[in-house]
């Protein structure tokens, strides 16, 4: 790709590459509280699962974790910076149209939460197994949506914030809640009627319905799906319109 | 506007709130010029060259850069303008040849010629963060002349460079113009915009003072000249000669020391009354004005309302 968005995102999938610590949270987090929280509740099926295997409840749940991950923590604080810095002004001045920096991030998100997603399940398979699907294609629907849906969030997150020290604190402190009560903390089954009413709509909760209900035979989650592909469009304009100014 | 004009700004305006930051700034940069906007800090010249590059949105005015307008065409007109911008950065671990890579179009000149050119061939595998500010600006500058640009605008060009790099980007930028290009600079530098530029724009609080060239602008703001010397004894009648030149103002004694101030002409009518009287000091000293003394006349005698007068310092970048 010699286009401006190939280059800039071969370029920042080049520079991730050279600062890991960067991608740890994304890589590590998810894989190390899988592993904690999977174990916690056996792998014997559970009403409060939904009557089936609590490992694999997680396991399933997880991967939306690393999209969230990405979105709301990482890519905020780069974007941040490269603002802060002059970064942004220094591609824009030099003709990259700005929509082409936001596109590159896209790429460059997607790519490493594929990538992340993937070490998740390898990680997953040999301690508690990977799940059957059981409907492909609401799962292979949600994911890609959840994650233009996040990543345009991050970027949207990282425009708007003025300094990389405020979208870490911003990022954290929309990515923390949303995981505990969206994703990777107890199954909305065991949760109080008031905090189940704050979950139920948060991002990160829809995401998670639409992947885990399809891949465990749970339920189609349409509703949860359209609400995704909704936030996936609203963002993408969203984060597309604040780059472009 | 002529067909000549590369810039031409008309009425332009800028606010960050309720600070005017440009006010009415009209301006108009021809083809082949070296023009200079100087001007103290906070005069507006940054937020200006910002809006003919379509980094900022102005609110009011009429601005077209190559005949595009810088907003609304700003993806036409970039790729012919290169831009060394004050305060930006690149990713700090990008090497010096990944990012001539990413910079780099299709009209693009050799990066490893310029990077030999200033002085940065060693550094093609460093990454950027492990640069020297110098270093830094020359490789902001190699990156501003990457593409062949028709117009170049240099903010602060040589910010953080040391002496003989300084003269090295000043060859750089007479090139510039012996091959046509059109070059926007901007200074605190007085003897930058003297040694480089065809004609200086003075900017205060957003508007523009006074325009011409740099001796023009000597010409009218510091037309005067300061000559000191020492002698033990000095005769009386020379003293009456030389309080009698031509362009003579004033003549200060302080013991020994006599301190001639008139314009330029007393340089040399003082100098050859000393010849004549047979009594040349060895400690004879001439400050000549420059444009430093020019800018410094012309902020005295016209302070923008409710502007504080800049220190010299903060005018000039400091005298080296």
């Amino acid at each position: 790709m010699s286009t401006a968005v190939g280059r800039l995102a071969r370029i920042e999938l080049r520079l991730m590459t050279r600062d890991p610590l960067v991608l740890t949270f994304v890589f590590a987090f998810p894989v190390v509280t899988m592993l904690i929280i999977g174990g916690a509740f056996g792998t014997a099926p559970n009403p409060g699962f939904d009557h089936v295997n609590p490992a694999h409840w997680y396991v399933a749940s997880y991967l939306t974790v690393v999209i969230a991950a990405t979105g709301l923590v990482m890519l905020p604080v780069h974007l941040a910076s490269y603002r802060e810095r002059g970064v942004l002004r220094r591609f824009a001045a030099a003709g990259f149209p700005r929509w082409s920096f936001a596109i590159a991030q896209l790429i460059a998100g997607l790519v490493t939460t594929v990538a992340a997603c993937g070490m998740l399940l390898i990680v997953a398979a040999p301690v508690y197994g990977i799940p059957a699907v059981h409907d492909w294609w609401r799962v292979a629907a949600a994911l890609p949506l959840g994650a233009v849906a996040f990543i345009s969030l991050g970027v949207l997150l990282g425009s708007l914030l003025p300094s990389a020290r405020s979208a870490q604190a911003v990022g954290l402190l929309i990515f923390f809640p949303s995981f505990l009560l969206g994703a990777g903390g107890p199954p909305p089954q065991v949760m109080g009627s008031a905090v189940r009413h704050v979950a139920g709509p948060l991002p990160l909760t829809l995401l998670t319905n639409a992947v885990r209900e399809p891949w465990l035979g749970l339920g189609p989650a349409t509703g949860s799906l359209a609400a995704v592909a909704a936030l996936a469009a609203a963002a993408t304009f969203a984060a597309a319109r604040r780059m472009a100014l | 506007m002529s067909e000549r004009d590369v810039v031409t700004v008309r009425g332009l305006r800028k606010t960050y709130g309720k600070r005017v930051v440009v006010d009415g700034l009209d301006l108009t940069v021809a083809a082949g010029e070296i023009v200079g906007l100087v001007g103290a800090n906070g005069a507006g010249k940054t937020t200006t060259v910002e809006c003919i590059q379509g980094l900022r949105r102005p609110d009011a005015g009429v601005l077209r850069v190559l005949g595009y307008d810088p907003v609304t065409q700003a993806a036409r007109l970039r790729p012919l303008v290169g831009s060394q911008l004050q305060d930006s950065a690149l990713p700090d671990r990008l090497r010096v040849a990944e990012a001539l890579d990413l910079f780099a179009t299709s009209r693009g000149r050799d990066g490893g010629e310029l990077l030999e050119q200033f002085g940065l061939a060693g550094q093609r595998r460093s990454v950027f963060s492990s640069l020297s500010g110098g270093e830094r600006q020359r490789l902001f500058l190699v990156l501003a002349l990457l593409n062949r640009p028709r117009l170049v605008i240099l903010d602060e060009l040589t910010q953080g460079l040391d002496p003989a790099a300084r003269r090295n980007v000043w060859a750089a930028v007479r090139q510039l113009h012996d091959t046509g290009t059109t070059v926007l600079l901007v200074t605190h530098e007085m003897d930058e915009a003297e040694a480089l530029c065809g004609r200086i724009v003075v900017m205060r609080a957003g508007r523009v003072l006074d325009a011409g060239t740099p001796a023009e602008l000597v010409d009218r703001h510091a037309r005067r000249a300061t000559i000191r010397f020492s002698l033990p004894d000095l005769p009386a009648p020379l003293l009456q000669e030389i309080r009698q030149l031509d362009g003579v103002r004033d003549v200060e004694l302080s013991g020994a020391q006599v301190t001639v101030h008139g314009d330029r002409r007393i340089i040399a009518h003082v100098g050859a009354a000393l010849v004549r009287r047979g009594s040349v000091p060895e400690d004879l000293g001439v400050h000549v004005p420059d444009l430093e003394d020019a800018l410094l006349g012309l902020l005295e005698r016209e302070p923008a309302v409710g502007a504080p007068v800049p220190a010299p310092d903060e005018l000039a970048g400091g005298r080296r």
